[in-house]
């Protein structure tokens, strides 16, 4: 039922570009596909080890410049230069995590508020490498990837790699590790998990992602200036997952889906932009902390389990505790 | 040179209120609001507003930018901190403070608009006395006025001493007959009040600007930390530092560095003193 849904839902996704309207619904899918590599990464250091990076857009505005200025001023392979992209937002989020990782949860937000402030800072004063407020171009994909299809599919199966990846992270010991480390980092301790190594390698993956959707990013907008990268979609990113709800991959994945989609079709909310994502969080965060993928989860067991009998009820069997008791009495 | 320093303390005043603000808060809830820097940016706002638009004279408005300050101040007790404090999640007062301030930010950019507007003179004056002008002495004196106001507030008075109680242990003070939940609301008010003047204050220096909010919940963040959360000594001595730095490096180095080294003074802090300045060891846990 599961797998077929999921195939269903693949099968639909891959599809995509013959069955959407027009190209423009293409381009929308294209980039919540690159919202959600992004957001997947971020998930495991938001959602499961409970560190709020509110900042994560630095990380994206260094990958797609690194992109921008390995294939476009050196005229590097652009495949090439992607890989190269990741990486540079991985060793940027190392960077970043190794001290910001240490403080206590306002400071480590606010570590991450100002590192996406100093890379925006840097993209604008570093003019000769960056190409300053007026930006740079940026050169597409190599066939097939070339068209809007092409890159479609391409993102599309960067992202499922990413889902995949992160859902075994997920769902394994690592998950279990993070998830201890977010609920009570005492208990997790105690409990062997180095606490400090799991929370950086989450985040230098998520380091990763970023920087790889920051190069998918730029290579969609063609032409990209510092700000594109505005904070405001830091904060995007971070309101998806917890709208979305900690702790799951489905909740922030319907959350990204939903707010990238919502402000295209309903054109009053775009207007109100960041007014629309603040009001959600904090209704969100005073009626269901959890996020409302866990009233999906609770609606989904409560429908589950209409139907199938109460297994769990333990019913003594007084009887033979009887015969037990008598048993003891006289041995 | 002399006109660095003094716009150097100038801006480090407007840090060193949000530092007060940060301070005040933190001692009766252990909330860390993210709205602290909009709550001075509110105050510039609107008595911008009520001076240029609605043309009222310069002490109603002042009256009234402190006035919208302190409601905002409540408001934000009542919708982001109260119900969040009464669940025990640790970081959710960062989300609801966060989204609240989000949407501050947002609302006063529509109405508003994105663009800095001018603030009128306060006191009449020609634009003539460089450094001694009112744009630089105003926001530093309100800082020393807060910082001496509040410390007499917490020594001579009553709710100055029921704040500390609270501050201390709430628990005991609850024992002890004191209401914390009004304690917290009316420092809020305090806080609030207190911003409205520092934000009406500064108009001159930081304009009428939409998005100096987050810019000063970071700064003032940054003070704090150097100087040592829950001290007003450190709060000041935290500001001035971060805004001398800031106008020494715009001068040095021009101005687009000046996010990184104020965070890197951040840094270089919490790696030697991880409790500040002046904190006190053991506040947090880093």
């Amino acid at each position: 039922m599961k797998k077929a849904g999921a195939l269903i839902a693949a099968v639909a996704l891959a599809t995509l570009p013959s069955w959407a309207g027009n190209q423009y619904q293409v381009h929308l899918a294209t980039l919540i596909g690159i919202y959600w590599v992004l957001i997947a990464g971020l998930n495991l250091v938001v959602g499961y080890s409970g560190q709020l990076s509110i900042g994560h857009v630095g990380l994206l505005a260094i990958g797609a410049y690194a992109y921008a200025v390995l294939a476009s001023t050196y005229d590097w392979p652009p495949l090439l230069a992607l890989g190269l992209s990741g990486a540079a937002g991985g060793v940027c989020g190392l960077l970043l995590g190794l001290p910001s990782l240490r403080l206590p949860g306002f400071y480590f937000a606010m570590a991450t508020l100002a590192f996406s402030l100093i890379v925006a800072e840097l993209s604008l004063a570093m003019g000769g490498v960056t190409g300053g407020g007026v930006g740079l171009p940026v050169p597409g994909f190599p066939a097939p990837f070339d068209t809007a299809n092409g890159l479609y599919w391409m993102v599309l199966g960067i992202a499922m790699s990413v889902t995949w990846l992160t859902w075994n992270v997920a769902r394994r010991l690592w998950g279990r590790a993070l998830i201890a480390v977010r609920d009570s980092p005492v208990a997790a301790s105690s409990a062997g998990i180095s606490i400090f190594r799991a929370k950086l390698s989450v985040f230098v993956f998520s380091g990763v992602t970023a920087g790889l959707a920051g190069a998918l990013f730029a290579a969609l907008q063609s032409y990209i200036t510092p700000d594109t990268f505005a904070f405001d979609i830091g904060l995007f990113f971070f309101v998806c997952i917890i709208i979305g709800g900690r702790g799951s991959i489905l909740g922030p994945f319907l959350g990204t889906v939903v707010l990238t989609a919502l402000p295209e079709f309903v054109a009053p909310l775009a207007k109100l932009g960041n007014f629309f994502y603040g009001l959600l969080l904090l209704a969100v965060v005073l009626v269901v902390p959890e996020g409302i993928g866990h009233l999906v989860d609770l609606l989904a067991a409560r429908l589950a389990r209409r139907g199938r009998h109460e297994s769990h009820v333990v019913q003594p069997d007084l009887p033979r505790l009887a015969a037990v008791l008598a048993r003891g009495r006289t041995p | 040179m002399l006109g660095i320093i003094v716009s150097g303390l100038a801006i480090g005043a407007v840090y060193a209120i949000t530092a007060l603000i940060y301070n005040l808060m933190y001692a009766t809830s252990k909330v860390l609001s993210v709205t602290t820097g909009h709550i001075c940016m509110l105050g510039g706002v609107f008595g911008a507003w009520f001076t240029t638009v609605l043309g009222w004279p310069v002490v109603p408005a002042l009256l009234g930018a402190v006035g919208v300050g302190a409601g905002f101040g409540v408001l934000t007790e009542v919708v982001a901190v109260r119900r969040v404090l009464a669940r025990s999640d640790e970081h959710l007062w960062l989300l609801s403070t966060l989204a609240l301030a989000t949407m501050t930010q947002q609302a006063v950019g529509l109405w508003w608009g994105t663009e800095p507007r001018r603030f009128p003179r306060v006191i009449p004056q020609d634009f003539s006395h460089g450094a001694a002008d009112q744009k630089f002495w105003l926001p530093i004196g309100v800082m020393l006025l807060a910082a001496a106001g509040l410390e007499l507030f917490y020594r001579r008075t009553m709710w100055g001493k029921l704040f500390q109680a609270t501050s201390e242990d709430p628990f005991a003070a609850r024992a002890r007959g004191i209401s914390t939940d009004r304690v917290r609301m009316l420092s809020y008010a305090l806080s609030g009040a207190l911003g409205g003047l520092g934000g009406f204050a500064a108009g001159q220096l930081t304009f009428a600007y939409f998005a100096l909010g987050l810019t000063l919940t970071l700064n003032g963040f940054i003070a704090i930390a150097v100087g040592g959360l829950g001290s007003s000594v450190g709060a000041l001595v935290g500001g001035l530092a971060l805004g001398l730095l800031s106008a020494f490096a715009t001068y040095w180095f021009g101005g687009e560095y000046q996010q990184t080294i104020a965070v890197g003074l951040l840094m270089v802090v919490l790696l030697i003193r991880p409790e500040g300045l002046f904190g006190a060891r053991g506040v947090r846990a880093v």
